[in-house]
């Protein structure tokens, strides 16, 4: 029996064919029929207009090649993306129901780049609008090519409004009135305004901001204000860090990304404040913000570094940073201010 | 001369097109591996990294890859169905339409038009004019096959009919899209979903595409080339249905870690591991059939490119089951050690016994040999040399870049921080990689202007063999 087959052309395909749907049917068509392949997270929302615009921007410029979209349920990834903030245990990492709306999936296979699922809880927007104009200002080793050009395109809006028609064809809860405010809402908007709209929406459909959980007392004094051997431990961690891709290798601020640390003002406001609004806003990020009743930027793009830092750690920083303002003063640069 | 004169000749132009395409997406190929070190090389939107990698994919795979599937699956269905294709005329216009396809496609990739799934980044238009062709490749084999003058189909015709098939299937699933214009559609899928179907299509177009199409060049062409019968029949019976069927299943081994639920990792990882058995029984085949006779190594220059092609279709498909492991994924995964592994499969496998099927083919039609089996030992080296330092430097790299993620202290705090200080590393080897691309390339162009003045060889002796109608008569 076995040979004939090897002589009926019809017969051997219809048993390719046999063979071949076996594996497509358990592990592709029958998880459809799944509830597990289509959770969803409360309270997912589609992405706004502006932020769709993006999302196909995303696609258009094949960022996909270089970046995932997945923190995987691993340790040292959990820590790198900063998962570990988020209270509930399970939303440290990727969760499937993120990605209810997106079609398709953009997790991609190779990080030139790092990981994007969490941006939104990572970079402020004008983190992202300045490393988009010149990645190498911002980052100085990367080999992400400039993306200047998005800011001299307006944002197509009847391209987006027929975009949001065909998702809402595939099940995406876009309203009508989603669709007709679509062009209010991308009225002078450029395709960075888009890109970034995007990237800083990335992971926030879950809660991984942390609370802050951190009360902080003004008047606690810094342990090592006066220990020279911390102050140069706090430079170091600051390189280490990376601080300086935001913050300047001096701590002088970076224009347009983030504030100078040596000058008299703090989150946008003259006066400076003592040490531990330093130490608490470099161990929980911009949510302790409120308590120091200073709104800063928007979109407060400091995040916390308590996950990566010991008290310590973060103490000796604030008594570099202390040393390096009074440096500024002493050679005169800040002399104007005092 | 002979009813196959036409379909020889359109055989000659699958093949012509495809080595044309095919140095097209090396060169592109060379382009996007200075941009990963040399930001600057980003000339303009339309040449920058994310847009030109598809193009560099799309080219190979479906330019120089399936250009030559097509030319040599009919050369194949022919000798082994004792007849001209059933359909002469649509195999040409199959030729034409295959070539407009892929410059459409390459300048719609450049646009920016892409579905963002990977070897599917196509829009919707374009994979309507693939299915049109890919209909007309099945009714030409499946007709010839079903009018066939030899009773037995032999291993080879049933390695192409599995592509036809299984191509079909993936290729109308995955790209089932929603379009919002000409240029714009979304996958129907959505999130886990589509990321599912994705990889069942991704990891199967590298089945379907890569493996069981050469691997019918390699059944035909092998035993054609060095005289030397198929060790066991019996061998290749069992490794065709046990591949084929396990292929299927594996998908989700690309998809390990991810929010997918662990039920579909677990059973792809399973899979892949038992794959190994029907890959390595066309690898023991190949070794023991060549084992007959191991002198046509030295005696026969096209032995040496099987033999090391389905070598590296060996290490390759134990390789690739050792990354769908967990414990190995979670390290390499998203590195460079993929495109390592991807390479040597393309690099190794693929191009090789391509190569060596196109050097048996092209001479066979004009009644000739190579013009030089001396540059096709030059390029042979190239090659060779080029893929293994492109591979291994690959590997190198991918494995200090995932120890340097996973890398954390005592505390459970990262040592490498910033991510930028794991890419940093990166740049000695990705220099190398350029360099061995540059390596692989000139290889190439050897084998390119080897095929060519073949062409033109074979070209000259027709001509003396018939001359032209007004001579011959002043002759007599």
């Amino acid at each position: 029996m076995a040979g004939k087959i090897y002589s009926k052309p019809i017969a051997f395909s219809v048993l390719a064919t046999v063979a071949i749907l076996v594996g497509t049917i358990v592990t592709m068509a029958y998880p459809m029929l799944r509830a597990d392949m289509h959770p969803k997270v409360d309270g997912l929302a589609p992405l706004p207009a502006l932020e769709l615009a993006g999302r196909d921007l995303y696609q258009r410029e094949g960022c996909v090649n270089c970046h995932t979209q997945t923190v995987r349920p691993l340790g040292s990834e959990v820590v790198r993306y900063k998962g570990n903030r988020a209270e509930e245990p399970n939303a440290r990492y990727s969760l499937a129901g993120e990605f209810a709306y997106d079609h398709p999936f953009l997790w991609g296979s190779k990080r030139t780049g790092p990981d994007l699922a969490f941006e939104g809880w990572l970079k402020s927007a004008a983190w992202q609008y300045a490393h988009f104009e010149n990645p190498q200002q911002i980052v100085p080793k990367s080999n992400m090519p400039s993306y200047a050009f998005l800011a001299r395109s307006p944002v197509d809006a009847p391209q987006t409004q027929a975009n949001m028609r065909a998702l809402r064809r595939l099940g995406v809860p876009y309203t009508d009135a989603d669709i007709a405010g679509a062009p209010a809402a991308l009225a002078g908007k450029t395709e960075l305004d888009a890109m970034v709209a995007y990237t800083v929406s990335l992971g926030k459909a879950v809660d991984r901001g942390g609370k802050g959980g951190l009360e902080i007392d003004l008047a606690e004094p810094n342990p090592v204000a006066t220990d020279v051997a911390a102050v140069k431990r706090g430079k170091e961690l600051f390189d280490a860090q990376g601080c300086s891709a935001c913050h300047g290798e001096e701590a002088e601020g970076v224009e347009g990304v983030a504030p100078s640390l040596v000058d008299d003002t703090f989150l946008a406001v003259a006066g400076d404040l003592p040490d531990a609004a330093y130490f608490g806003i470099i161990k929980a990020g911009s949510d302790v913000k409120g308590q120091l009743g200073r709104p800063g930027l928007a979109d407060g793009g400091m995040q916390p570094y308590g996950g990566e830092l010991s008290d310590g750690d973060i103490w000796a920083i604030v008594a570099w940073l202390r040393n390096q303002k009074a440096h500024e003063a002493a050679e005169g640069h800040g002399g104007g201010h005092e | 001369m002979n009813d196959y004169r036409y379909d020889h000749q359109t055989v000659q132009g699958f093949i012509l097109s495809s080595i044309f395409w095919g140095v097209v997406g090396l060169l592109i190929g060379l382009l996007i591996s200075v941009q990963l070190w040399a930001p600057a090389a980003n000339f303009a939107p339309y040449l920058t990294y994310g847009r030109l990698r598809a193009v560099h994919t799309n080219g190979l795979a479906f330019g120089l890859g399936v250009g030559a599937i097509f030319g040599l699956s009919y050369w194949i269905v022919m000798r082994l169905c004792k007849r001209p294709l059933l359909f002469p005329k649509l195999a040409r216009v199959q030729l034409w339409l295959f070539n407009a396809g892929i410059a459409a496609a390459a300048v719609s990739l450049m646009a920016g038009y892409t579905q963002s799934l990977e070897y599917a980044e196509l829009e919707w238009p374009l994979d309507v004019a693939i299915v049109v062709l890919w209909v007309m490749f099945a009714v030409n084999v499946f007709g010839t096959i079903v009018k066939r003058n030899e009773e037995q189909m032999y291993v080879a015709l049933w390695y192409v009919i599995a592509t036809v098939i299984a191509v079909a299937v993936l290729y109308l699933v995955n790209n089932l899209a929603m379009p919002s214009g000409f240029t714009k559609s979304y996958h129907v899928f959505a999130g886990v979903n589509s990321a599912n179907v994705q990889w069942w299509y991704g990891h199967n177009a590298v089945g379907f595409v890569f493996t069981t199409p050469i691997l019918a060049m390699f059944y035909y062409f092998l035993p054609k080339s060095t005289g030397l019968p198929i060790f066991s029949h019996r061998l290749s019976i069992v490794a065709f249905w046990s591949l084929i069927f396990a292929y299927l299943w594996t998908g989700a081994h690309h998809l390990v870690y991810t929010p997918l639920p662990d039920w579909i990792q677990t059973l792809a990882i399973v899979f892949t591991i038992f794959l190994i058995a029907p890959s390595w029984g066309s690898v023991v085949n190949g070794y023991y059939t060549v084992g007959q006779d191991w002198t046509k190594m030295r005696s026969n220059y096209l032995t040496k490119f099987f033999v090391l092609g389905i070598t590296f279709y060996g290490l390759q498909t134990v390789q690739g089951p050792t990354q769908g492991l967990r414990v190995v994924s979670q390290l390499i995964h998203y590195t460079d050690w993929v495109p390592g592994h991807v390479h040597m499969g393309t690099m190794g496998w693929v191009t090789m016994v391509t190569a060596a099927s196109i050097y048996y083919v092209i001479p066979k039609i004009y009644g000739t040999t190579v013009y030089s089996e001396k540059i096709a030992n030059v390029h042979f080296w190239l090659v060779l040399v080029g893929q293994l330092l492109f591979s291994i430097t690959m590997w190198i790299t991918g494995i200090r870049q995932g120890w340097m993620w996973k890398a954390t202290d005592a505390e459970g705090k990262l040592v490498y921080r910033n991510f930028i200080d794991t890419v940093a590393g990166n740049y000695p080897y990705w220099h190398t990689r350029t360099l061995a691309g540059i390596i692989f390339v000139v290889g190439m162009l050897f084998f390119v202007y080897n095929v060519l003045k073949t062409i033109q060889k074979g070209r000259a002796l027709e001509a003396q063999a018939t001359p032209p109608a007004s001579a011959a008569i002043t002759a007599v």
